[in-house]
């Protein structure tokens, strides 16, 4: 359903991606490590289309979304796409972060953008008395729970997570790691760049290991667990990930 | 008794004509405003320039200089305006031009990533700008746009120059025939006060409408 052919993609003399190919089935999760500057959230918004590539093609459902005459807004409605710095509207409560994409892009009828919103907001464990809420009034997780349902509420068939929990403390974290794990356990295809190594091999089918803009290792959590060979892998593993990865 | 009566009653006259000037000219230079500064911030390279021409034009000439150009020179190009609508004119012109860059500096404060997030969402750039990034600039230049607004209140006294009756007109008229200044412009100055404190008020309520928490 994701195929991403040779991407490319320069900053300056700077080789942000340098030919990443990969590909993702219907109901897949993969999740991407690697440590920073390797180019995994540069990858990702080049899928959304937040950065466009210098070379290279990228298919979604079969339709080349690289190519010049894309609809770039229908292609973005069909993929959520979720921050690090959460980025809820500030001036919009709970309700209307998750609402407005629905009758603003989707230009849907306000009664049915509320039903769509309030399963999006239950999906992800967002209780009613915090519909009204501002973004300056709710925790960091469940700005990030909101951010995810603002994207769910799209109807999205791919969701992409930019290291999601990285701003958040481990206790607010687990909660958001939660939710992501029960919507993939659900079926929803997800690319998720993450330091969080339990996680990561809990919910991923695949790995995929980046380090200066390529992809140079890509296993199974079985595979990798039972047999570690390559060296940043088991350094991952080893390390438990995050910072200790880095070092 | 007989002054304070006409006096009065010229002056009530004169404050009726200065708060129709304001009423008109306040909404339209906000939107004057609002129009040129996110213009000049999202307008390509010629609409962002027409932009910050028709800004650093109005910003340059003082007031007075506009006043005159709109009502002494526009006739010898054959535009006829009244003095009143002149005034108008000029008010909206100055406060649009200041009011831009209120608007342009709330812009660029809104943070980069409320661009990413309606993008990512399937906006389109003008989507983005009308529900996402303008509401919260124009939160953010309540405050600066009320302090041009009650400027304006005292510069439409400048109206005076080219014949509309307002209130500081009809006040100078007054004193040239009784010559009672500190009553006549003590009575003006607390006029003006009493005006500005109403609309200091409406901003107040303005602004608390829209607040979002911070």
């Amino acid at each position: 359903m994701l195929e991403v052919e040779n991407i490319y993609k320069s900053y300056g003399n700077v080789k942000a991606l340098n030919g990443v190919t990969f590909s993702l089935e219907k109901g897949e999760t993969k999740v991407i490590a690697g440590p920073s500057g390797a180019g995994k959230s540069t990858l990702l918004k080049c899928i959304n289309l937040l950065i466009k590539p210098d070379r290279g093609r990228i298919f979604l459902e079969g339709e080349e979304i690289t190519s010049p005459n894309t609809n770039i807004s229908k292609v973005r409605q069909r993929i959520g796409f979720v921050f690090q710095e959460f980025n809820l509207f500030n001036h919009l409560t709970v309700l209307g972060n998750v609402m407005i994409g629905l009758t603003k892009v989707k230009n849907m009828p306000k009664e049915e953008a509320l039903r769509r919103a309030k399963e999006a907001l239950e999906m992800v464990h967002i209780e009613e008395d915090l519909w009204d809420r501002y973004p300056s009034q709710i925790s960091g997780g469940e700005k990030q729970r909101t951010a995810i349902a603002r994207a769910l509420a799209m109807d999205p068939v791919l969701m992409l997570y930019d290291e999601p929990t990285s701003a958040l403390d481990p206790n607010l974290a687990a909660e958001v790691l939660q939710v992501i794990k029960e919507l993939s356990r659900s079926g929803m295809t997800s690319l998720i760049v993450t330091h969080e190594m339990s996680f990561a091999l809990e919910v991923a089918d695949e790995m995929l290991f980046m380090f200066d803009g390529r992809i140079v290792h890509a296993a199974s959590p079985v595979e990798l667990l039972s047999n570690p060979k390559h060296e940043l892998a088991s350094r991952f593993l080893r390390l438990g990930g995050g910072n200790g990865f880095l070092g | 008794m007989d002054f304070w009566v006409e006096f009065l009653g010229s002056l009530l006259n004169g404050l009726l004509t200065t708060l129709q000037m304001v009423l008109i000219a306040a909404p339209a230079g906000v939107i004057m405003g609002l129009l040129l500064g996110t213009m000049r911030v999202y307008g390509g390279r010629i609409i962002s320039s027409i932009s910050f021409a028709i800004t650093a034009v109005f910003r340059g000439f003082p007031l007075l200089v506009t006043l005159f150009i709109l009502f002494f020179g526009l006739p010898e190009v054959g535009i006829y305006i009244s003095p009143f609508w002149a005034a108008v004119t000029g008010f909206v012109l100055c406060s649009g031009a200041y009011i831009s860059e209120y608007v342009r500096g709330s812009i660029l404060s809104v943070e980069e990533g409320q661009s990413l997030a309606a993008r990512s969402i399937g906006m389109t750039k003008f989507q983005e700008i009308l529900y996402i990034i303008l509401p919260q600039a124009i939160r953010r230049a309540i405050p600066s746009i009320s302090n041009e607004i009650a400027y304006m209140i005292q510069y439409s006294s400048l109206a005076f120059a080219i014949g509309v009756q307002e209130m500081f007109s009809v006040s100078k008229t007054f004193n040239s025939i009784y010559f009672r200044s500190v009553e006549i412009f003590s009575a003006l100055a607390i006029t003006y006060l009493a005006i500005e404190g109403i609309a200091t008020y409406i901003f107040k309520i303005i602004e608390k409408r829209f607040r979002v928490p911070p």
